[in-house]
């Protein structure tokens, strides 16, 4: 495996964020998440660490083999490539005077103090927009700078509960089941980006920067699917529904569940009239359209447990990825295997797109890396590894002098 | 939304967005734009009218204009590519072959307008062995592996519940489309984008996949149990399917916890470590499950939060829509729909960028504004909207007769 970062040195000058410089204080996911995809696009992002240990999600694993552990974790290696890391400590007097001059001639400013980190250590809101009127400063909290739990604790199984969503799934009325990893996180990452990147178009044009205030538990919110509505168009909670889709209110549907084979699991996503017509005539049952108990959506949802046992039986024999070959080709259904992380990392989809890429990191060796689910037919963004803690330091902070 | 389509004040108010989009990904990466001030021209074909009475339609559909066109006719694909002249973005969600077998692929878009961006956002890619076959956020999700690392037990694997392909694309296509339009703004040129709706969610699952690819990943799914974090899951409270959520993630917290749960069995010095308290989790849980089980989330979440552990009530629909701390921060908007009055819904988590909620327009009917696009976009005369009309290519709600009613 090639290390990329020289290379892709060289292809920066030709991506939609050069010219802009970057300085991210935030740590863990989201601030980081949204600081990746604008150094992937182009920009130079100086990852600002305190010292002595850096970023916390240097101590969160999993973690690659190499002799030292804080180089090592997963999660840092994938949110932090393609920065540069610079050890500063902006809780002392020089280190803040340092941030402020890194600050002053940076076009955004990625940083996460919730409203107690900024009243323990004096933070206004505009310390960094008032020097640099043309900033764009993100700063992305678990719940906002204002409000009644501004000043609240959070991880992500609060998050997600607070969000909505731990509601949503697992089993009905066992312990509703956590998403994995840090979702909240990459989803307001992800959100925070377009934030930055609506952010720069307005300022293209009028020359303001802004002070970005974005809330992780509002971002949950605008990503339901149609939970509010069941309630505000049906009145109906919806709940969680373990391997069926829910079976309540104006969405009750079959079809849309998932499924053991011969060799795992398989989801089936067949709701519209349309596909029902292919599932029956699929399990070789096109006796079932002209039964009047599963003439409509609803009556379908309540005998779903029957329905399962169709498919079911009718998966014996079969592997997953047969069973979603078939449904897909022959029967043009939303069907698709459960796959293991193994297996992602080996379909040949996810390998014809380049998904994966390969980046060899000096303590942590070589891994496969997710890129992004986009292709572009002009722009190539770049993918390279995580810094180390501080390697950059005496270039950028020397650079200051 | 003013007479022109454009939300005013909002940072993008001089993009025009032509959005081809439906079901929820693409629908809701428009609506971004919509909020923002992009003027939306949402195109859909009058045969397959979008359902609103479940109102999942009407809330992706706010500040958007509605053209009802057919674009398998000839004069529906010539105001489509006359349109695609004066536009910025076409966003698509159809399976790759649909916009080639209309003669609307990218490269004929381009011939039109060397400038547009197109985003093309079909369930597995414009390209590779599964791009035809269809998929929706839940088998997205599967074959991304999300459901592999939820469960009670390893050999169970479970499903989000949320269809979570879907958001995940729907966020990537708009920084995609954003930094294309920078990009044709310093360099000139559009771009062809292909968001790939399975691929989502393998995006979010980084850590994984890259420890799992040197071999360094061993899957552990005992439902909420977590490797860093211990006591760490969601308890049953008070009342029907009520639950609290609490993480511990030091020591600091543990004691907070102990001293507002107040049991003996919580007092052995054990606990006070992280590997103690995980290898007695069931007992602790045990106890916990005990306290909470007769107290009401919500004040179990206030009494937890103010003693400083991180907690959160496992809020339902209609406890999110009644959050007073979202109410605080003015998260929600209210919008008159046509059929229905006033609907609740949320607001935009992107913030600043200008945008003001108070001039946010509800949902469109279609053909609501075929009309208005015509003439005043794009110059037809009314004898050319009556001919479009007559022959079924365009729908105008309410404005003119459909051709069926001419007859």
């Amino acid at each position: 495996m090639q290390d990329r970062h020289s290379q892709n040195e060289q292809t920066a000058e030709n991506l939609p964020l050069r010219g802009i410089k970057v300085v991210e204080a935030a740590q863990g996911v989201a601030g980081p998440f949204c600081g990746r995809f604008l150094a992937a696009l182009g920009a130079k992002v100086i990852k600002v660490e305190r010292p002595p240990e850096g970023d916390w999600s240097r101590k969160i694993g999993p973690f690659l083999p190499g002799n030292v552990r804080s180089e090592c974790s997963a999660l840092y290696l994938y949110n932090n490539m393609g920065k540069e890391s610079v050890l500063l400590d902006w809780e002392t007097e020089s280190g803040m005077s340092a941030l402020e001059t890194l600050v002053s001639s940076a076009d955004i400013l990625i940083e996460d103090w919730d409203r107690a980190y900024r009243e323990e250590i004096g933070l206004t809101t505009d310390r960094f927009t008032s020097l640099n009127s043309e900033l764009i400063e993100i700063c992305a909290t678990p719940f906002g700078l204002t409000g009644p739990y501004s000043r609240w604790k959070s991880t992500p199984i609060v998050q997600l509960a607070l969000g909505g969503y731990l509601y949503l799934t697992g089993n009905s009325s066992e312990e509703p089941l956590m998403l994995p990893g840090h979702q909240p996180d990459y989803l307001t990452g992800l959100n925070a980006h377009n934030a930055v990147q609506i952010a720069l178009w307005e300022r293209a044009r009028s020359g303001r920067g802004q002070f970005l205030e974005m809330s992780m538990m509002e971002n949950l919110g605008v990503l339901h699917q149609f939970t509010f509505e069941m309630e505000t168009y049906s009145g109906v909670v919806r709940n969680r529904n373990g391997l069926q889709w829910n079976k309540v209110g104006p969405f009750a549907s079959y079809g849309i569940t998932t499924l053991p084979c011969d060799d795992g699991y398989v989801a089936f996503g067949a709701s519209t009239e349309d596909q029902w017509e292919r599932l029956c005539a699929m399990l070789g049952r096109e006796d079932l359209l002209d039964d009047p108990e599963f003439d409509t959506r609803l009556k379908r949802s309540q005998k779903s447990d029957t329905l399962d046992s169709l498919i079911t039986d009718w998966m014996k024999g079969k592997t997953r990825q047969e069973v979603f070959l078939e449904s897909s080709e022959k029967w043009f259904l939303p069907v698709a295997p459960v796959l293991n992380l193994n297996e992602v990392l080996r379909d040949p989809q996810f390998v014809q797109r380049n998904l994966f890429q390969p980046l060899s990191h000096p303590e942590a060796g070589e891994a496969l890396y997710p890129t992004f689910p986009f292709a572009m037919s002009e722009i190539k963004p770049t993918v390279a590894r995580a810094p180390l803690l501080g390697e950059h330091t005496s270039d950028v902070l020397g650079g200051l002098a | 939304m003013n007479k022109s389509g454009y939300v005013e004040g909002g940072s993008l108010s001089d993009l025009r967005v032509l959005d081809l989009t439906r079901v929820w990904a693409g629908p809701l990466a428009t609506r971004i734009f919509g909020d923002f001030g992009a003027q939306i021209i949402k195109i859909s074909d009058p045969r397959t009218p979008v359902a609103n009475t479940n109102g999942v339609n009407n809330k992706l559909n706010r500040n958007k204009l509605s053209l009802g066109l057919r674009l398998d006719k000839d004069s529906g694909k010539g105001i489509f590519r006359d349109l695609v002249a004066i536009s910025d973005v076409v966003i698509e969600n159809f399976r790759p072959r649909v916009m080639r077998n209309l003669s609307l692929a990218y490269d004929q878009l381009k011939a039109i307008n060397h400038d547009i961006v197109m985003c093309s956002m079909p369930g597995f890619g414009m390209e590779g062995p599964y791009s035809e076959y269809p998929a929706y956020g839940t088998t997205a999700e599967a074959i991304a592996g999300v459901p592999s690392l939820i469960g009670y037990e390893p050999s169970v694997p479970m499903p989000t519940g949320i269809a979570y392909g879907d958001p995940i694309s729907g966020l990537h296509a708009i920084g995609a489309v954003l930094a294309s339009l920078r990009n044709r703004d310093i360099a000139g040129g559009g771009q062809f984008i292909d968001v790939a709706l399975a691929a989502g969610p393998v995006i979010t699952t980084g850590e994984f996949l890259v420890a799992s690819s040197a071999d360094s990943y061993e899957r552990e799914v005992y439902g909420n149990k977590h490797t860093h974090q211990s006591p760490h899951g969601a308890y049953k409270a008070a009342g029907d399917d009520n639950w609290i959520a609490i993480s511990v993630t030091n020591d600091q917290e543990w004691m907070s916890l102990r001293s507002v749960a107040d049991d003996d069995r919580l007092s052995d010095p054990r606990f006070f470590e992280f590997e103690g308290r995980k290898q007695n989790e069931k007992l602790i849980d045990q106890v916990i499950s005990e306290w909470v089980a007769n107290r009401e989330a919500v004040d179990l979440m206030n009494l937890l939060q103010n003693a400083g552990v991180p907690a959160g009530r496992v809020a339902n629909s209609r406890q999110f829509l009644n959050d007073p701390h979202l109410a605080a921060r003015d998260f929600f908007v209210w919008l008159d729909e046509q059929e229905f009055g006033l609907k609740q819904y949320e607001g935009q988590s992107i913030p600043g960028n200008y945008v003001d909620k108070s001039n946010w327009e509800p949902s469109h009917q279609m053909g609501q504004d075929s009309r208005y696009i015509l003439e005043d976009i794009l110059g037809y005369s009314d004898e050319q909207c009556h001919s479009l009309a007559s022959e079924g290519a365009v729908a105008f709600n309410r404005e003119l007769p459909t051709s069926d009613q001419r007859d």
